[in-house]
């Protein structure tokens, strides 16, 4: 029946056709329904906007080059990358879907993309990836730094390393941002295979101590790229370090809730850095919002007043890991957020199941 | 056209529509000007008792033209004031419909299934399964079946295809690069048995990227004009903003009493 796009249609001017409707139409009727009566053929958003160069956002065919955009060039529009080999490629800006096909030896950076970043019959690609869904195919060989608001997925890829992403330009943040992306929802190491193969596994974890510079260098200080100040310092990240999946070292854990404010993220970031320098470490946190009906369910015994608080806008969550982690965090929210209402779990004996029923109910909002 | 009693029956039973076999009668000018008579269907009135009415429908080249009621004879008044009852009737949601929303992998179809419910759309993830919402529409109860459109996964598409109403194909309008596989796996639902006859709204999703295909574009690399075996109508749409979703729908509302039997 002939289905395929052949090359001719693609020669074809991408006219409009302003008689779709009545073919359509012509068609329903012959059908035998009662047709599509619309005169005149309506008009959408994207009838009216200015018409843009395609090639001002694709990248084809590139060898041995540094190229990409930098911040404010982008601007939230969709971009491509293809048959690219040996190239450093840095999309220093939001962006709305990244689709990156054949290309082999590659090192990518890609600012925060609203949608979905989808690589497809890639090979030797060393990535930063910040995105609301990571998909590949057909990939081999990858290893990604990744911040993903959902389940990464994988399909008919082998080889696949993940690590949690570290990466700082100044700009960073507000593209993460624009692209509506919170830097506290990470699901970096919980990835799913479509095609797993019994007895070997197609993905795995990069080295804890894997820093992103040695994976994905700076860019040329020749390039046009030598004006942005990039960092993957731990402590400038704009995306927390979280160890996610990886074996935890104790078996308490700490459940430490922020609630909506002017200073949550701040705060946070704070919290971080606090237990850190007491060598705990931070296990994965999240950005969610609450109803007071969850309340009960989620904080059970302890949850007496905080039902106003989460009206207030989402809720930033975090777990802490470490032996004394909990009394650790006591003391701090004692003495370092003591004007600020928190959620401290009270024991080690409750904070397990504190920690589990958060991230279960979070895992449940944020899935459909 | 009616004449007395001869087409006031009554009949056991409840709503059936369009029964199969016309009963014969004359062809009469009727209440809505020359036309040609046709069996309708048969609905129960408010006091119970089932009535089967013929009615006139006025040929496709003729306007409707209702005569005053001053000129209608008894009868045709009865049938008036049953065709309001049929009209509400028809708009409460007693009518559930079956909807199968297929697509490659990143079409945007979990994207559209919320946007049908009028929920977010900033947070999907990837389907592993599939997904399935009810939606009110237009007078209509729509279950819609969302399912996961990996390569890997699409062999389970058939168990999903019996007792489909409509099917909804979502295309990625900007992955060009995946248009010839869209192409394929669309032609190989269309040829389906178990899917045969079943109308086709095809969704060219995603017109707000800016390499997005026109869907004249899309309608022609698809040899959309060759389907000849059931009712479609392409639409583009953005699924994330929700523009062009509604006049798909309305396509869907329309279109479903005609596969349904």
């Amino acid at each position: 029946m002939g289905c395929f796009f052949s090359k001719k249609s693609k020669r074809k001017s991408s006219e409009k056709d302003p008689t779709l409707t009545t073919n359509a139409a012509q068609n329903t009727t012959n059908n035998a329904a009662s047709g599509n009566t619309e005169e005149t053929p309506k008009q959408y958003s994207w009838d009216k906007r200015d018409k843009v160069d395609p090639k001002d956002f694709m990248l084809t065919g590139l060898k041995d080059a540094t190229v990409g955009r930098l911040p404010g060039k982008l601007n939230g529009q969709q971009f491509v990358i293809q048959d690219c080999e040996n190239c450093s490629i840095y999309i220093l800006d939001n962006s709305a879907t990244v689709t990156i096909d054949d290309c082999v030896n590659c090192r990518v950076v890609l600012g925060p993309v609203k949608g979905s970043v989808f690589f497809r019959d890639c090979k030797d690609m060393k990535c930063v990836v910040a995105c609301q869904q990571f998909r590949t195919r057909d990939c081999k060989k990858m290893e990604v730094f990744l911040c993903c608001a959902t389940q990464p997925i994988i399909e008919s890829s082998t080889g696949m390393k993940f690590g949690c992403f570290q990466y700082y330009y100044p700009d960073l943040a507000f593209h993460f941002k624009d692209a509506g992306l919170s830097i506290f929802n990470n699901n970096w190491s919980n990835v799913h295979d479509f095609t797993p193969v019994s007895g070997e596994t197609n993905w795995s974890l990069v080295p804890e101590e894997a820093s992103v510079l040695d994976y994905v260098p700076p860019p040329d200080p020749e390039s046009e790229f030598k004006s942005v100040r990039i960092s993957s310092d731990a402590g400038r990240s704009i995306v927390p370090l979280t160890r996610g999946g990886r074996r935890k070292t104790s078996d308490e854990s700490c459940l430490f809730v922020f609630f909506a404010g002017d200073y949550t993220t701040a705060n946070a970031r704070k919290l971080i850095d606090q237990v850190t320098e007491k060598g705990f470490a931070l296990i994965q946190t999240k950005e969610v919002s609450m109803r007071p009906e969850d309340v009960n369910r989620v904080f059970k015994n302890n949850a007496e007043g905080l039902a106003e608080l989460i009206t207030k806008g989402p809720v930033v969550a975090l777990e802490l890991n470490g032996d004394g982690v909990v009394e650790a965090c006591r003391n701090i929210a004692n003495g370092v957020f003591s004007g600020t209402k928190v959620f401290v779990s009270e024991s080690k004996n409750s904070s397990s199941s504190d920690v589990d029923n958060f991230f279960n109910f979070a895992d449940m909002q944020m899935g459909l | 056209m009616l004449s007395g009693h001869e087409a006031v029956r009554p009949t056991e039973g409840g709503i059936v529509m369009a029964h199969k076999q016309p009963i014969p009668g004359r062809a009469q000018r009727g209440a809505w000007g020359r036309s040609e008579t046709q069996h309708f269907g048969v609905y129960k009135d408010a006091t119970a008792s089932i009535v089967t009415v013929r009615l006139a429908v006025a040929s496709r080249r003729k306007v409707l033209r209702p005569i005053s009621r001053s000129k209608q004879r008894p009868a045709q008044r009865i049938i008036m004031g049953l065709l309001s009852i049929l009209r509400k009737l028809k708009s409460s949601p007693d009518q559930e419909v079956r909807i199968l929303l297929l697509g490659l992998d990143n079409a945007g179809k979990t994207t559209l299934l919320k946007q049908l419910a009028s929920e977010d759309v900033s947070h999907i993830t990837p389907t592993q399964g599939f997904n399935i919402k009810s939606v009110q529409s237009q007078g209509f109860k729509l279950n819609v079946w969302d399912i996961g459109g990996q390569r890997k996964i699409r062999p389970y598409w058939r168990n999903y295809f019996e007792n489909t109403d409509v099917l909804i194909y979502v295309i990625d309008s900007a992955d060009r690069k995946r248009f010839e596989e869209t192409g394929q796996e669309l032609s190989e639902l269309l040829e389906e048995e178990k899917l045969s006859g079943v109308p086709v709204l095809l969704f060219a999703n995603k017109q707000d990227l800016m390499t997005a295909a026109p869907a004249a574009e899309i309608a022609e690399g698809l040899n959309l004009h060759t389907i000849r075996d059931r009712l479609w109508q392409i639409q583009a749409c953005s699924a994330v903003t929700a523009e062009g979703v509604q006049d798909g729908m309305t396509w869907v509302c329309k279109h479903i009493s005609s596969k349904k039997k």
